[in-house]
């Protein structure tokens, strides 16, 4: 019975994955995304990795099905007064682009070739006893914490989780780079919607509180910085939309000093323990459990602020051509 | 104990049934308001179906809350999608008429 769930899941998701390569219309292909996303997150669960399953359902299906979402917008035929435009996006290529775009294509289908042949190479090569599991669990008392997967994140492999927020502020920087810094722009058009506006202050509190129950959980079970950081960032996001941009009122250095807060923190810890001749990123144990809570709820309200801010910018930033349109 | 199951049996195919109904709306209504209503009229009171027969299934009060307050939070979720959806198309019917695709 459960071969079968699995078997359904896995048409599933590359049969979604599929339709949402294929999909003539923008609209479909976002909305698919969305579906493809939940498909996997799905699929996760049934392979047992829940902390993998929240992320993708909250960081690629949410928020950056937020970002299609908005992008899509832009291009919807009732924002959007340039039909030629939406022609250029909506249709496929002409015949003599195809032509032009052959190479590139036979580069993508060789490079996702190879990826695939590394990806089942690598599952070929996967050892019974679970990899490194045994050795994880086995060092769990000295990591401050009781779930194998966040004594990996912020313990053991505290090195790539502090690059992890380091690429989100990348991308933030990408961001600001493209569409001029500003810190934290205001929404154009704020939601005049009274009952969207209550649903938006009502959820939140909810949020916030699931947030920081995901933030803590992250100790004993699955869930953690990053999952807490996109619940968090969706408050942000929903207040902007909602009219309520809370970073604008920041003054500017407060703004940039809670983005790079988690970075900051985490870096600082980091060498601050080489100093007693430790390894980089290793934490006394006696401590370890609370420096991690610390550098997780830093970390978590870096990512939301980042990910608010890397939202706020992009909905301005394709916002502006129209700005001198009647705002509704 | 047998009771319970079979309680919950009923009501997880309950649920599908809406679930299904809901679908087949989606497929075969003609335009977006009829659509909605099936999507979220439907689909909700499947999920709710499903919600209870699961809580039902899980038998522990705090995983039955949880399970409860899901439901409740897709409730007010959808109802709000679909009302803002709505909104927007009736918005984009006034100026022309038709514009719908089938």
């Amino acid at each position: 019975m459960s071969v079968l769930i699995d078997l359904l899941l896995a048409i599933l998701t590359v049969y979604l994955a599929l339709q949402c390569l294929l999909a003539q219309r923008l609209s479909q292909s976002v909305f698919l995304f969305f579906a493809f996303g939940l498909a996997l997150a799905l699929a996760w669960v049934r392979l047992g990795a829940v902390d993998v399953a929240i992320t993708e359902a909250a960081i690629a299906a949410g928020f950056m099905g937020v970002l299609f979402l908005d992008a899509l917008r832009d291009f919807s035929p009732a924002v959007s007064e340039n039909q030629e435009d939406l022609k250029a996006v909506q249709n496929p290529p002409s015949k003599n682009a195809t032509k032009s775009l052959l190479l590139p294509r036979l580069a993508l289908g060789l490079g996702l070739g190879l990826f695939l042949l590394i990806a089942l190479e690598a599952v070929w090569k996967t050892p019974d006893g679970g990899g490194l599991t045994a050795a994880a669990v086995a060092l769990l008392p000295e990591s401050g914490v009781e779930h194998p997967v966040t004594a990996v994140l912020l313990n053991f492999r505290a090195y790539d989780t502090w690059l992890e927020i380091g690429v989100i502020l990348l991308g933030l920087l990408a961001i600001y780079a493209a569409g001029g810094i500003n810190l934290y722009r205001k929404p154009g058009v704020a939601a005049k919607d009274p009952l969207l506006r209550q649903v938006i202050l009502f959820s939140t509190p909810v949020l916030f509180l699931f947030g920081a129950f995901l933030l803590y959980f992250g100790k004993t079970g699955p869930g953690g910085a990053f999952q807490a950081a996109v619940l968090w960032g969706a408050i942000g996001i929903m207040l902007h939309l909602g009219g309520w941009p809370v970073f604008a009122v920041l003054p500017r250095w407060l703004g940039q000093l809670i983005l790079t807060l988690g970075l900051g923190f985490f870096l600082v810890l980091g060498f601050l323990f080489m100093a007693r001749g430790d390894a980089l990123f290793e934490y006394p144990p006696a401590y370890a459990g609370i420096l991690i809570l610390i550098v997780e709820t830093l970390a978590a309200i870096s990512i939301a602020a980042a990910l608010t801010t890397i939202y706020a910018n992009i909905n301005q930033m394709q916002e502006e051509p129209k700005q001198n349109e009647s705002t509704t | 104990m047998m009771i319970k199951e079979v309680i919950t049996v009923i009501l997880l195919l309950v649920g599908c049934f809406f679930f299904l109904a809901g679908t087949l709306g989606v497929l075969r209504f003609p335009d977006l308001f009829s659509r909605l209503h099936a999507l979220t009229k439907a689909d909700n009171l499947g999920l709710g179906f499903i919600a209870a027969g699961m809580a039902l299934h899980i038998a522990s009060p705090w995983a039955a809350l949880k399970i409860i307050s899901i439901w409740l939070f897709t409730l007010l979720a959808s109802s709000t999608t679909c009302y803002l959806i709505a909104r927007f198309q009736k918005e984009q019917d006034q100026p022309k008429n038709g514009k719908e695709p089938g």
